[in-house]
């Protein structure tokens, strides 16, 4: 290649480029004592997708409440969002962005097993408060971890305690996504059958992104129990799994315990008579619940995303930490860490507070889908106790 | 008699899915390693019928156009300068999977979305056991499909011309068939059948960006044992589709997701013609 001198204009748009980057580098660092940066890594792409943009609107929606009322000390709230992908490689990157580039005073979000247990040792490195406001399997403990929606303890026994009150269930078929979430729900699934009395006579696995279920339902046909309970990464898989049961006929009671209500209705007619435990259904009756509902119809009109088990925590995670950072006076995260337990938020799903051991007690409710995807409440489990999850953590 | 029939069903999705990349294998010589972003242009194609309102029997014609048309463009502006770089061409396909995607991903997001099932629920067969009746439909699609191609191979001008390309290209230019426009319809129909198989297969699952990704690989396999018969691509479909399915169920399906793969290398290996005669 011939070398050429470099003339004066493409000089002067390498010092133009290299200026630019000079502020983008500087801009950030420059602001950083005027606001509070929350940071959401989410699965916007992957597994999550589904869920993912319904978890961003309810954080847009507390954090524009909280600036209209002048933020958090004062400080405006502003929010990162990042893409994990809905898997440990894409966590990794996900958080080291958020917690190292853009220096966020605290995590909080929704994220799948396989991204949180990625992105605790990064968290550990930075020092940085991590609300988890996703449900999972439990028993993820470390200093700067909060969770502030279900574990088995709290969800599993409703489904079970009704299938073998009302079916008389004594066999059942369990099935998962291969990961963290769908083998641990299912591990305690399987132990808290056993106690009660009855039998799981198979358990099969499929891999996180697998769409092909056909073994898998011939194996439970052949086995034919009394009822089905599933824990698949929630969205596609989940949708997958249950457009292809019911292409296969299968009518037997179906348990599914990591579907959400905005999952349910994306399934359509699919998802019509399955049962559903959790801790948030949209028609809860109470006026928070009422005000929320309003909020977010009034803010995203027809773009709303329903708000679920998996976006609600969300919101009020934002709130528990905006009432901590104000209780320990700063975002210094001890201290911040040492005041989560001890501030209880009323939200939409009822007064939250973390205080047994970093997780929170929580009123449950069993559901069954509608044919219009919305889901009828059929008991309601007040203050459920999350167990004993992390003894050793003060 | 339902894994008799997994095996039927699952050797027709693969059979769908494989079709379009061995007709393309045989005539341009050339992987195409695009074919699983033709796989997920099908998918979206239904999604479109799906969101136009539709009849969902429209999706698969939907797609097959849609397909056949990206192909036609394809063909023209990006393989046909590279003919006589046969490894460029097939690193060009791989960069066109990748900006499929990418622009699939632009126009529609990344989120996972569905699309509705001309046809649900179960067939009850003797015995009382019951199978999904959409797989079964996707059984008569695929033997139809593969009917046609075999009726337009053997009973056309076109495909006597084709023919003649796969089995001797210089020779078929020199007796005045002009190869250049057999290449080009091969890769528009290919493109077309490969959006075709996206179509069918997104009443089971689910339509996002990469889904055609997954399907790649094994369709591959499946072509490399086929060489470039469709009579041998039906044989390797059923042979090694049957082990998939026998594989992840008496072992388990993540064992059998490797299933097509190991056993293609192995056939490969002892005997490198594959499952075609010659």
């Amino acid at each position: 290649m011939q070398s050429k001198k470099t003339g004066p204009l493409v000089r002067a748009a390498q010092w133009a480029t290299l200026a630019t980057f000079a502020t983008a580098l500087t801009l950030p660092a420059a602001h950083a004592e005027d606001v509070i940066r929350i940071g959401i890594p989410v699965g916007l792409s992957g597994a999550n997708s589904v869920v993912a943009p319904s978890v961003v609107q309810s954080a847009e929606l507390a954090a524009e409440e909280i600036n209209a009322k002048g933020g958090i000390l004062g400080k405006k709230v502003v929010l990162e969002v990042a893409d994990d992908g809905s898997g440990a490689a894409g966590a990794q990157k996900a958080f080291d962005s958020l917690i190292f580039q853009k220096k966020v005073n605290v995590l909080i979000s929704m994220e799948t097993s396989a991204a949180r247990n990625a992105g605790l040792p990064i968290v550990t490195r930075g020092k940085t408060p991590f609300i988890y406001t996703s449900f999972y399997e439990g028993r993820s403990c470390n200093k700067y971890l909060y969770v502030n929606a279900w574990v088995p303890d709290q969800q599993v026994a409703p489904i079970v305690d009704y299938f073998a009150k009302n079916y008389k269930a004594k066999t059942y078929f369990l099935v998962g996504s291969d990961y963290a979430f769908g083998r641990g729900m299912l591990e305690f699934t399987r132990g808290y059958i056993t106690k009660i009395g009855g039998k799981v006579v198979g358990e099969e696995y499929l891999p996180m992104d697998g769409s092909d279920w056909t073994s898998v339902i011939s194996k439970l046909k052949a086995a034919n129990p009394d009822a089905l309970i599933t824990s698949t990464a929630g969205g596609a898989p989940n949708v997958t799994l249950t457009k292809q049961l019911r292409a296969a006929g299968v009518k037997i009671p179906y348990g599914n315990l990591a579907v959400d209500e905005g999952t349910a209705k994306s399934m359509g007619a699919d998802a019509e008579g399955i049962y559903i435990s959790g801790s948030y259904f949209t028609n809860i009756a109470s006026p928070k619940n009422q005000a929320f509902m309003a909020a977010m119809q009034k803010k995203f009109g027809a773009n709303l995303k329903t708000p679920n088990d998996l976006s609600v925590p969300q919101y009020e995670g934002v709130y528990a930490y905006k009432m901590a950072v104000e209780k320990a006076g700063s975002t210094d995260a001890d201290k911040v860490i040492a005041a989560l337990a001890e501030v209880a938020f009323e939200g939409p799903r009822g007064v939250i507070q973390m205080n047994k051991q970093r997780h929170a007690p929580l009123t449950m409710y069993l559901g069954k889908v509608t044919k219009e995807g919305g889901v009828e409440v059929l008991e309601t489990f007040k203050d459920v106790d999350p167990g004993e999850q992390c003894p050793k953590l003060k | 008699m339902s894994t008799l029939l997994d095996i039927l069903t699952t050797a027709a999705i693969l059979y769908s899915v494989c079709a379009g990349l061995l007709l393309v294998f045989g005539v341009m010589k050339i992987i195409n390693f695009a074919h699983g972003g033709f796989l997920t242009v099908g998918g979206y194609s239904a999604l479109l019928v799906t969101h136009l309102g539709l009849h969902p029997w429209w999706a698969p014609a939907f797609a097959f156009v849609i397909g056949a048309v990206c192909g036609m463009a394809i063909e023209r502006l990006v393989v046909r300068p590279l003919y006589s770089r046969p490894l460029d061409a097939i690193l060009a396909t791989w960069g066109l999977g990748i900006i499929i995607g990418q622009v699939i991903t632009l126009a529609f997001g990344r989120e996972v979305q569905f699309v509705k099932s001309p046809v649900t629920g179960a067939l009850d067969l003797p015995g009382g056991a019951s199978y999904s009746e959409y797989r079964l439909l996707l059984v008569a699609v695929a033997v139809a499909l593969g009917l046609t191609l075999a009726a337009v191979l053997e009973g056309t001008r076109l495909g006597l011309v084709t023919r003649a390309v796969i089995m001797n290209e210089n020779l078929a230019r020199a007796l005045g068939i002009n190869s250049g426009l057999v290449r080009f319809a091969t890769f528009s129909l290919g493109a077309g059948l490969a959006s075709l198989a996206g179509s069918l297969i997104t009443p089971l699952s689910s339509v996002d960006p990469n889904m055609g990704v997954p399907w790649l690989v094994n369709a591959f396999m499946l072509v490399m044992v086929s060489g470039v018969s469709l009579v041998s691509l039906a044989i390797a479909c059923v042979v090694l589709g049957g082990a998939q399915v026998l594989v992840s169920q008496w072992g388990n399906p993540i064992l059998g997701g490797l299933t097509i793969v190991v056993l293609a290398a192995f056939v490969l290996r002892l005997r490198p013609q594959g499952f075609s005669r010659g």
